[in-house]
């Protein structure tokens, strides 16, 4: 059975698509599934530092799709973590044109008979490098963050994501602070539902632990005590078909948490 | 040395009619929209120069456009220098028995299914009606009425060419701009449109909005 290929995009940088897809990567693998995370962000790589593999690097995306390195096989960096998680970077020396949207799908076509899931961390802007990291996805997640400038390129990410035929794009609102949502100083997750109107697969905190993380290189999923790790675990699990939850976005302790706050007898 | 045989593939076609009206694309309702583009593509290709800077009709049938459809058949038309210059004139015709002399032949009704997103830009010479949303940074342009059955957040711009009489109707009306033939008007800061369906047309030299 063919792996699913899913591109991480938002229009917009720093809205954290890398963090996602490193996240989601992880957690997908910390589910026994096999995976790979394709750095598409050439001339401006940061997977391989989030994920702590920066040294292990040998070939990169670009040397697999200019045939240097004998197989893709050859480029593909195996997690410290997890065995079953896999980066192909990208070139850091290069550009966006370095590679062809036809190199993309016929790299990924290889991948694609091995890996359950295929992530591809798309560079921001709509060149280039977003028709590169498209060419190969059959799924789009969309990244955003609560603010007006992000939803708009989000927005407009929808539309090309339509023009190459990928109809079905998921949300994830990214670095929500509910204390400001409930003072109202900030977009809620119904203010971006009605202007993009796709269907949200989740909604990550935001959360220190996250800058720790990335500076450490181990993603906040692996951590048991990070509010943004347990988002991405559920979003992973949605991405399996699991009906779960959404936070509360609110502050108020969801049904668990009352359960929790009832066995602690408060 | 082994020369294969050329086989006899058969190639589907777009059909393009000389109609009363003017030429006419032939679009068929069967398989995906984006198939058609790809084989109107070739076949242009193939006919280069014959078509060269003329302005066409196109005929969908029951067929509905999004708005990056509607984007991908203008850009492969404007690559062989052809306009559209209306839709449906079949449909068109059986709607409306009467020969009506003063309407140009070009004046039909464009509907477009979804939303039209920021970046996404459609010009019709007619009326469009969009069943879906019209988001901030998304333009509609068109020498007719706008209808938009969701909310209109962007920027309209009905009657352009001149037509003085043109409407804009939204569901929500919360435009950035609000364009009517020359007269150009910006929504109050902070409009949110919660009113329900409001009208706009041009009232002396204004653009006014009411409610529907």
């Amino acid at each position: 059975m063919a792996g699913r290929v899913i591109v991480v995009t938002s229009g917009k940088g720093g809205v954290g698509k890398t963090t996602t897809v490193a996240n989601i990567g992880t957690g997908l693998a910390l589910r026994h599934k096999k995976v790979v995370m394709i750095d598409a962000d050439i001339g401006l790589r940061n997977l391989d530092v989030v994920m702590g593999l920066e040294n292990r690097i040998i070939y990169d995306l670009v040397d697999v799709a200019e045939k240097t390195c004998r197989s893709v096989h050859k480029a593909l960096i195996k997690d410290k973590r997890l065995s079953n998680l896999f980066l192909l970077p990208a070139a850091q020396t290069r550009n966006k044109d370095a590679i062809s949207p036809e190199q993309m799908v016929a790299i990924v076509d290889e991948l694609k008979e091995e890996f359950d899931y295929i992530l591809v961390d798309c560079p921001a802007g709509i060149e280039r490098g977003f028709d590169n990291a498209v060419a190969a996805a059959t799924e789009a997640i969309v990244v955003t963050t609560p603010e007006v400038s992000a939803v708009r390129d989000a927005d407009r990410i929808i539309g090309l994501l339509q023009d190459k035929e990928i109809y079905d794009p998921v949300l994830i609102l990214n670095r929500l602070r509910p204390d400001m949502v409930r003072k109202g100083d900030m977009m809620d997750v119904d203010d971006i539902n009605d202007i993009l109107a796709i269907k949200l697969l989740g909604i990550v905190p935001d959360d220190e632990e996250i800058i720790i993380s990335t500076n450490k290189g181990e993603p906040a999923v692996l951590n048991n005590h990070s509010k943004a790790g347990e988002a991405f675990r559920n979003i992973v699990r949605r991405m399996e078909g699991e009906e779960v939850p959404f936070m509360s976005v609110n502050g108020e302790p969801g049904l668990f948490g009352r359960f929790l706050k009832l066995l602690n007898g408060k | 040395m082994f020369v294969p045989a050329t086989q006899p593939v058969h190639v589907e076609q777009l059909v393009f009619k000389g109609l009363k009206q003017g030429l006419t694309l032939f679009v068929p309702e069967k398989e995906s929209f984006v198939y058609w583009l790809e084989v109107l593509d070739r076949q242009l290709d193939q006919a280069k120069g014959f078509f060269q800077g003329g302005a066409i009709l196109v005929e969908l049938g029951e067929r509905q456009l999004t708005p990056g459809e509607l984007a991908g058949l203008k850009k492969i038309l404007a690559k062989y220098r052809i306009r559209i210059k209306g839709f449906n004139p079949v449909q068109r015709k059986k709607l409306n028995p009467r020969p009506e002399k003063q309407l140009p032949a070009s004046s039909g009704v464009l509907l477009i299914k979804g939303t039209v997103r920021n970046g996404q830009r459609l010009e019709h010479e007619g009326d469009i009606v969009v069943k879906g949303d019209l988001n901030p940074g998304g333009e509609l342009v068109a020498t007719g009425d706008i209808i938009v059955l969701g909310a209109l957040r962007g920027i309209a711009h009905a009657g352009a060419g001149g037509n003085v009489k043109a409407e804009i109707i939204a569901f929500t009306l919360a435009p950035v701009q609000l364009r009517i033939a020359h007269i150009f008007s910006r929504a109050p800061e902070g409009r949110k449109g919660q009113h329900g369906p409001e009208i706009a047309y041009i009232k002396g030299e204004k653009i006014v909005v009411e409610r529907l």
